[in-house]
């Protein structure tokens, strides 16, 4: 079997400094194999952003086994009002990505960004514009577009569709489909949506109070269900369709 | 969408450039040497020769304002581009990194903050001795903790914003965060700022030559020449009206401009 481009063995993760600081992860542990999408599914105060953020490398006070073999993994964030810089074109954030993994060459990295806007379903004429004058999904794109233009195979989504409209998410989520056919990507999927999770996912694990109470593949979690907080889960996400 | 005249900015840009380039005029011309006493012309009023009069040594005020202008604007030039050049440095490290060096800075700046200014310039210029240079540094270095905090208190709001954390994860360099990343952000805030500091300088420079610790005698500054003509006020007041009136309409200008650029920045 090929080796699991994330590991983690026993993971505990706390948060916060001195008297505050508090358990947030508790004996987690999970794979993500290489082309896989693994939804992490709980609440707001589940663990599930801790522990997208120690894949990453941004919470460091963890103890246990943490391998992730890929390098510099991205992040599409949640709020796509807040994960562009307002200050700056949508070509020059794309650019300085590259500026930042060392392509040294102005035109090439002009050409890689131009293509990576057509990937993500933007055009040129999207490369001089501001976060201000794009559309919450078409900034969604670029912030796709950015997590991919290193080239790095490791995408961790944090609710990337949970502040967009039905329509929007429906056309994001089969872009997230067709990019991880298209360069072979790995996803972990942090939402609460279980209705999300189902349409792009293929095994799912469910986070409560920093524990992983359920883990397995779509068809055994959502059909049989075992644990009560993976029903309430699943009876929630009915309700609302 | 139509946008609202930004009136501000039309005439902080119109006095700005009218007082600006009134004091660039004094660096390269006046009608009369600043300094040529005639004694004939003591207390000339206002005339076609000598515009804004003569003052109680037979000096030409016209030319002694466009020449006190000028080093009224070089000197808070200098002042802001010294208080912000430290300022935006230590408020930008202070602001992204915080903890205990952040908390240390910010106490000696609130320190430096809670002297008098005034006396603080008096102890400094003791130390070094009067003159143009000196009262730069001292109000230089007087200037810091206000840009330092200003500064401080943007870099704290976007340090943790999604757009900084992504480009962290993408391996973008702390100095370029720092500086191309968060500092356009900051600009229409730390723009304004200027020029509030701008006119603080030009307050601080007149003040301190009013009090005697500002350029040495032989230079002309407004605040010397306001603070000359103090004693004449009653009996010649056109020798303090006119540098008063330019000293307005330079702080004027950088303050409706500092207005203007924040209305019409801060609109994205």
């Amino acid at each position: 079997m090929a080796e699991p481009i994330v590991n983690i063995r026993h993971l505990n993760s706390w948060y916060g400094k001195g008297k505050e600081r508090r358990q947030v992860l508790r004996d987690v542990s999970l794979t993500l194999a290489a082309g896989e999408t693994l939804g992490i599914v709980g609440e707001s105060g589940s663990g599930k952003t801790t522990l997208a953020k120690c894949v990453l490398g941004m919470v460091t006070d963890y103890q246990g086994t943490l391998q992730v073999n890929s390098p510099r993994p991205q992040m599409v964030f949640q709020d796509p009002y807040g994960s562009l810089n307002p200050a700056r074109t949508v070509g020059w954030f794309l650019e300085e990505a590259l500026r930042a993994s060392g392509v040294g060459d102005r035109g090439e990295r002009r050409a890689r960004a131009l293509d990576m806007l057509t990937q993500v379903g933007l055009t040129g004429e999207h490369y001089g514009r501001r976060p201000g004058q794009l559309s919450g999904g078409q900034r969604q794109r670029v912030s796709i577009a950015a997590a991919l233009i290193q080239g790095s195979k490791l995408i961790v989504l944090d609710e990337p569709v949970s502040a967009l409209d039905v329509t929007l998410q429906a056309q994001i989520l089969q872009l997230l489909a067709d990019l991880r056919a298209r360069y072979q990507l790995s996803y972990l999927f942090i939402s609460h949506d279980l209705a999300v999770v189902y349409q792009l996912c293929d095994r799912v694990c469910v986070l409560y109070h920093g524990q992983v109470v359920e883990e397995g593949g779509l068809d055994t979690v959502y059909d049989h269900p075992r644990h009560d907080y993976t029903k309430k889960l699943l009876a929630a996400s009915l309700a609302l369709d | 969408m139509r946008k609202r005249k930004n009136w501000y900015f039309v005439l902080g840009l119109i006095l700005t450039a009218l007082s600006v380039g009134y004091s660039a005029l004094g660096l390269f011309w006046t009608p009369y040497s600043s300094t040529a006493m005639v004694g004939a012309d003591r207390y000339a009023l206002p005339s076609l020769a000598h515009p804004f009069g003569c003052d109680h040594m037979g000096r030409d005020v016209f030319s002694r304002t466009l020449e006190g202008a000028s080093a009224t604007l070089t000197i808070a030039l200098a002042v802001i581009v010294i208080g912000f050049m430290a300022g935006l440095v230590i408020g930008a490290l202070c602001g992204y990194y915080g903890g205990a060096a952040d908390a240390v800075v910010m106490r000696i700046c609130d320190a430096i903050a809670a002297f008098p200014s005034v006396l603080l310039g008096l102890v400094i210029l003791a130390l070094t001795g009067p003159g143009k240079y000196n009262v730069i540094l001292a109000l230089g270095i007087l200037f810091i903790p206000s840009f330092a905090r200003l500064v401080r208190g943007e870099f704290l709001k976007y340090r943790d914003r999604d757009f900084v954390r992504a480009a962290r994860l993408m391996g973008v360099s702390p100095l370029r965060i720092l500086f191309s990343h968060i500092l356009p952000n900051t600009w229409p805030v730390l723009l304004s700022g200027l020029t509030i500091g701008f006119n603080n300088a030009v307050l601080a420079e007149a003040s301190m030559s009013y009090l005697g610790i500002g350029v040495g005698p032989g230079d002309t500054s407004l605040g010397r020449m306001i603070s000359e003509a103090q004693s004449y006020f009653t009996t010649a007041p056109w020798l303090v009206l006119f540098p008063a009136l330019v000293t307005v309409l330079l702080i004027l200008g950088a303050g409706m401009l500092g207005e203007g650029i924040r209305e019409r920045l801060g609109e994205d």
